[in-house]
């Protein structure tokens, strides 16, 4: 029975990674670059729950090798929490970080000098982008590299992120954010631009929308910074991908 | 989970219940239900912050785990092979007698079994059952997160050719070096749990009986390798329990704990070292990818808790020292944990005194 049930939840495991991996959802949790990772476990698990069935049946034939040294018989608490990722994964409908993780964590909003900085490998290529092309961290790394928000006056940009708010905005005011993930979400960190729109208060806290306007310099908590003036947002449905990776 | 399984359980719970020594599966339906019956509640009823909180954890919980799972599984499969494959009398022969070149070389065997913090764990135990000398093993599972070709590439290719990819990889093989010294101190028996020992000598027959390696040596090298993957399916089963509640935890401090309290704390020479410390500790991120985020912090934090955060986060993290319990004593796991905590800390306020000297 034991062996039967640890089977099954080796299958099990399996089947989960395959149904995340298979519907895309993989990426609410880990970075793009671990998918293969993903697939190649969720065939290990499935070979291993085979090997696993076929090679138990076998051990337990002879009755004189019946000692089970380390092949220890799992309590009903062990095979609870052996089953754990596998109801949370199941039970819970997959969503990715929202704005109710940013309170527990710093956000990078642009401020010179003082964030912590992120330097991606590939700068050079980044700096080659079309405004329209670049997304919030492309905007942030090019604010900390320029070092004068009044650089960006007039530039256009387009970008996707969540609504986020606290104490700190004012009535037309909200940051469109992502959240950077480098491994998986456990280090998950957020980024994001401020965006000035009369009707910003009509926007729903975790919201993604499509950001297109203009920036300005301005000052945000005491601090000068390019702010987004947004001449259009449209509300749009969470990417595929909803994080950036570093 | 299905619907209809409260009228199939009742039975068996009620036989639990009535007979306390029976059949545990009845026990074990009534948890399954019982969590089942909060997860449901908390996921789909709760609203506000509460619900945040939970999708949260939730998310956390599972990216830890998906990331790490892949590498247990590996690390089990190892471990299976290991037990089918290799000889004892081989391991006895190739580990030197000495004690200083048999720490060196648990320090230095991550080159031969690359694996990450989660893998290294199946892979000790198995070892261990071999007969691999204590210290060995230990030396062994300390620096072989970091010293073996996988995690050497990715701090390359995020730190670059420098001093800090030197001095990942020395301090890693130093701390873990002096570490296995101690430990030449410690008896097996005193140090591991009964199931980590090797065989009993004295039942030396049944050993070779119980040898894998001897006993199916006649054996078709096909089905030899189904039996390692059923060896590596119990390892994973034995091991992935102290994974879950490790990032269970590490999932409820970041739910529950602002980072930022952490990080503003302070940026001095020796708490900076403890902060990024306590943060890798918390973070129990894979030490094949944590040198990338540990960039993202080189600006805003010192040299040397950078290194710190580097070297003490593949030893010892959340998830890897409540996997330690699944192979050590407690008391052994709780040296396991001081002793590279003291030495990584010690090393990283030199390094700062020493760069601002």
């Amino acid at each position: 029975m034991n062996r039967l049930i640890k089977t099954l939840i080796l299958f099990l495991l399996g089947a989960f990674l395959f149904m995340r991996v298979g519907d895309g959802t993989v990426l609410y949790y880990i970075n793009q670059r671990f998918v293969l990772l993903t697939w190649l476990a969720a065939g290990g698990f499935v070979l291993v729950a085979a090997g696993y069935f076929l090679h138990s049946g076998r051990q337990e034939q002879p009755p004189t090798h019946a000692h089970n040294h380390d092949h220890g018989e799992l309590s009903w608490l062990g095979l609870t929490i052996v089953a754990l990722p596998l109801l949370l994964g199941w039970l819970v409908p997959p969503r990715p970080l929202g704005a109710a993780a940013i309170g527990n964590r710093e956000i990078n909003v642009g401020s010179l000098g003082t964030l912590s900085s992120v330097a991606p490998p590939d700068a050079g290529s980044v700096m080659g982008l079309v405004a329209g092309e670049k997304n919030i961290l492309d905007w942030l790394n090019a604010f900390q590299r320029q070092g004068d928000p009044a650089v960006f006056n007039g530039q256009a940009a387009h970008v996707i992120g969540f609504v986020y708010r606290d104490g700190r905005f004012a009535q037309d005011t909200f940051m469109v954010a992502r959240f950077t993930v480098s491994c998986c979400v456990a280090d998950a960190a957020p980024v994001g631009l401020i965006v000035q729109w009369p009707e910003a208060a009509n926007l729903p806290t975790d919201q993604w929308v499509e950001v297109t306007g203009h920036f300005v310099v301005g000052s945000f908590n005491g601090e000068q910074l390019p702010i987004l003036l947004a001449d259009e947002i449209t509300p749009t449905e969470p990417p595929a991908q909803p994080y950036l990776y570093l | 989970m299905k619907l209809e399984q409260p009228d199939q359980a009742q039975p068996e719970v009620q036989t639990a219940v009535s007979s306390p020594g029976a059949h545990p599966y009845g026990r074990l339906l009534l948890a399954l239900l019982l969590v089942t019956a909060v997860i449901l509640a908390l996921a789909r009823f709760a609203t506000g912050p509460l619900a945040d909180r939970f999708h949260t954890f939730t998310t956390i919980f599972l990216g830890i785990f998906i990331e790490a799972a892949p590498f247990l599984l590996a690390g089990s499969v190892v471990s299976g092979l290991i037990e089918v494959f290799v000889d004892r009398d081989i391991l006895a022969r190739l580990v030197p007698r000495r004690a200083a070149a048999a720490a060196l070389t648990g320090a230095l065997l991550g080159f031969a079994f690359p694996v990450c913090e989660c893998g290294v764990v199946p892979v000790t135990r198995r070892l261990y059952h071999k007969g691999l000398p204590l210290s060995v093993g230990v030396a062994f599972l300390l620096a072989a997160p970091v010293v073996n070709p996988i995690v050497i590439l990715s701090t390359y290719a995020a730190f670059g050719w420098g001093p800090v990819l030197i001095g990942r990889v020395v301090f890693s093989v130093l701390i873990a070096f002096i570490a296995g010294l101690l430990f030449t101190l410690a008896t097996p028996e005193e140090a591991l749990r009964p199931t980590s020992q090797e065989h009993d000598h004295a039942h030396h027959e049944e050993e070779e009986a119980c040898d894998l390696a001897l006993a199916e040596k006649k054996g078709k090298a096909y089905g030899r390798f189904w039996q390692a993957l059923a060896v590596g399916g119990d390892d994973f089963m034995d091991m992935v329990r102290y994974l879950i509640v490790g990032s269970l935890l590490a999932a409820g401090m970041q739910t529950l704990v602002p980072q930022s309290t952490l990080l503003a704390l302070g940026s001095g020479p020796a708490l900076s070292v403890v902060i990024m410390m306590a943060l890798a500790f918390v973070l129990s991120i894979c030490s094949t990818v944590d040198a990338f985020l540990a960039l993202s912090f080189a600006n805003s934090f010192t040299t040397g808790s950078i290194m710190a955060f580097l070297v003490f986060g593949p030893m010892v993290d959340i998830k890897s020292s409540l996997m330690f319990l699944g192979v050590f004593r407690k008391r052994t796991v709780l040296y396991l944990i001081l002793l590279p905590m003291a030495l990584s800390l010690l090393m990283g306020v030199v390094m700062n005194m020493l760069a601002a000297w």
